[in-house]
């Protein structure tokens, strides 16, 4: 995944050099993870359902995105217009016709409904697209620039960017909006939520929906520098998972920092040691975080 | 409540269970002609143990253990290779995995339950620990490593566990089965059972009472572990290799979602789920799998959500339920609520 960075030479400056070419892209693949995250958070956060689906639909959003570049030839980078919307609808579709049902049951039955729900995506993607891997052919992000010694990908760069500033708009429509407020408020204290005027039941939905349709970008954002097949949906979920939990909940910068340091970490366990170790290294971190901080770096609550 | 009202009625279970393990030793013979359906049916009953011993830790227990196939994958690997090395029998093979699964566990199950790491937070470490070790035994060189270890052939070989049919496989899966079954219930009469009942049902009221919640948790992760290493290592000679995609995290949401679509703390609920789900499933993707890729999967996970959305309490529970309105039809008993 993080490979095309030029391989520098093996003398002491050589190993600095690449560990900070490491951090850097571990800071952007970081951000990106933390988008990803911040709508696993949104929805654990509220309704309290871990969505183990929540992979699946960047999965699915990312061959969206494919078919949106592909089929109608229409830029990358511009795609998350189109499949934002679609999966919104996809997400309060989902919410409506199967989370809401499993809303009083125990947790237990929310997991093995977002597992079956995580094999149908996959099953989908599997019928529609085949297998095999897919990735677009062209974008104009495509590319790389140099600043001193150390090689930015192009791609990166720009999601990094995007994602960054979509969290920031997502805090801002959190905290200033009304939309927003209700969505916080039914998260802290639903009954009282309740009383207030607020239809927990749109608001929830609301807080699906909009937790899928992050994916959204954050599949058009990855799609531009990297393939998707069926299966990853997984990873990604423990993946956002893993930040969630060195975050905490409730925090928009710590999910943003904590992604960071994942994907720093990923990134260099990658580069350093063995390309086989960073999923190693991240759910090492995940098992740790879990035994000695379970409220996470950051967490409110 | 439903798990008090589940031991009641045991008494009504042994004849049923005693004609269908006698269907389960004729099956074979039936199906002699065809390794395919042997194989099927060997399968159906290693996910049956799988989500029978999941039910102690998952059902009975509460915890949801997603991490079936890190003790499978342990115990394969220590029997397969014992077997391929040291030339050890997997009949000592399989208990040595066992063993090792449980050492894992609690090296594993000793923090997190110490740290009061529960619900889904349990769920997603015991998930990432299978990853975890899946990464680690690519690669360690030694023992795992990206390209399967074959063992060794022989024709007929009962020191080796080696077989040139299912059937003999079949037969051994079946005591695992007996095994995983007769603990289940031995332990619903227990006073572990009743325990790990009361932490199933509410966590922190079963602590204020004295269930000393830790204790017996990590048994019954032991448990549950030992049993899964033991199948570890009959799968690896079944299959005939070992390889770090034993340690299968599709395969542990599997057990676990059969644990739970069968019924929780349903001694009969998983194994139930298993005999239909798994057995659908193969059928469906040898009759659709040649026309479509993985249409049986979106089936199958179609028919999974549907169960789960109208029947939360399982298979086993539905059984029950019939069970009982037949009763009330042919000797007008009151059905039992």
């Amino acid at each position: 995944m993080i490979g095309s960075q030029p391989r520098p030479e093996s003398s002491q400056g050589g190993v600095v050099q690449a560990v900070i070419q490491n951090i850097i892209n571990g800071t952007m693949m970081g951000c990106i993870y933390a988008l990803i995250t911040l709508g696993l958070s949104l929805i654990f956060g509220v309704m309290n359902i871990v969505n183990f689906a929540h992979g699946d639909f960047v999965m699915i959003s990312m061959y969206f995105t494919f078919w949106a570049s592909s089929l109608w030839a229409i830029e990358t980078v511009a795609t998350p217009l189109i499949t934002f919307p679609f999966l919104f609808l996809f997400g309060i579709l989902t919410y409506y016709l199967i989370i809401h049902k499993t809303l009083r049951e125990k947790y237990v039955i929310q997991i093995a409904i977002t597992v079956g729900l995580m094999t149908f995506l996959r099953a989908v993607a599997q019928l529609l697209w085949k297998a095999s891997p897919r990735a677009i052919s062209y974008s104009i992000v495509q590319g790389t620039f140099v600043i001193g010694n150390y090689t930015i990908m192009m791609s990166r760069f720009t999601s990094a960017v995007v994602s960054v500033a979509v969290i920031y708009l997502f805090s801002l429509f959190l905290n200033h909006t009304w939309q927003g407020r209700a969505i916080r408020a039914a998260s802290d204290d639903l009954d009282a939520a309740s009383l207030m005027g607020i239809s927990y039941k749109w608001t929830y939905a609301l807080a699906f929906g909009l937790g899928t349709a992050i994916t959204a970008i954050a599949g058009g954002m990855l799609m531009t520098f990297q393939q998707v097949d069926p299966t990853m949906g997984l990873r990604f979920g423990l993946l956002s998972f893993c930040i969630l939990a060195l975050a905490g909940l409730g925090t928009t910068l710590g999910i943003i920092i904590s992604g960071v340091i994942v994907g720093i970490a990923e990134s260099l366990a990658m580069g350093m040691w063995d390309p086989r170790a960073s999923s190693l290294v991240v759910y090492m971190i995940f098992i740790l975080v879990l035994w000695l901080k379970p409220r996470g770096l950051f967490g409110r609550k | 409540m439903q798990n008090l009202q589940t031991m009641k009625q045991k008494r009504s279970i042994p004849y049923t269970a005693i004609v269908l393990f006698i269907i389960a030793l004729v099956l074979p013979i039936l199906f002699r002609r065809s390794q395919y359906n042997l194989i099927l049916l060997t399968t159906v009953v290693m996910y049956g143990v799988l989500a029978t011993s999941w039910n102690i830790i998952g059902g009975m227990a509460g915890q949801f253990d997603l991490a079936a196939g890190a003790y499978l994958g342990l115990g394969a690997f220590t029997s397969g290779t014992l077997l391929i090395r040291w030339d050890i029998t997997p009949w000592l093979g399989m208990p040595a995995g066992g063993l090792i699964a449980i050492g894992f566990a609690v090296l594993i199950g000793y923090p997190l339950f110490r740290f009061r790491v529960r619900e889904v937070w349990y769920a997603l470490s015991s998930a990432a620990l299978v990853s975890v070790l899946r990464v680690a035994f690519l690669m360690w060189e030694e023992v795992g490593g990206p390209t399967e270890r074959y063992i060794p052939y022989h024709d007929w070989s009962f020191y080796h566990l080696r077989f040139s049919s299912y059937i003999p496989f079949y037969y051994i899966m079946l005591i695992l089965l007996v095994i995983a079954l007769f603990i289940n219930h031995w332990l619903s009469r227990r006073k572990l059972g009743y325990y790990l009942l009361a932490l199933g049902d509410n966590e922190d009221a079963a602590e204020i009472l004295g269930v000393n919640a830790q204790a017996c948790k990590l048994k019954a992760l032991m448990i549950y572990a030992f049993i899964g290493g033991m199948v570890g290592g009959l799968y690896a000679c079944l299959y005939g290799f070992i390889h770090p995609k034993f340690f299968s995290n599709t395969m542990s949401l599997e057990v676990a979602i059969l644990g739970i679509v069968g019924g929780m703390g349903i001694t009969y609920g998983p194994l139930l789920a298993a005999a239909i789900l798994v057995s659908m499933r193969e059928f469906l993707r040898a009759s659709l799998g040649g026309q479509m890729q993985s249409l049986y999967l979106g089936i199958y996970s179609f028919v999974l959500i549907i169960i789960v959305l109208f029947k939360p309490q399982g298979l086993g529970a539905l059984l029950r339920d019939i069970y009982s309105r037949l009763n009330y039809i042919f000797r007008k008993e009151s059905p039992k609520p």
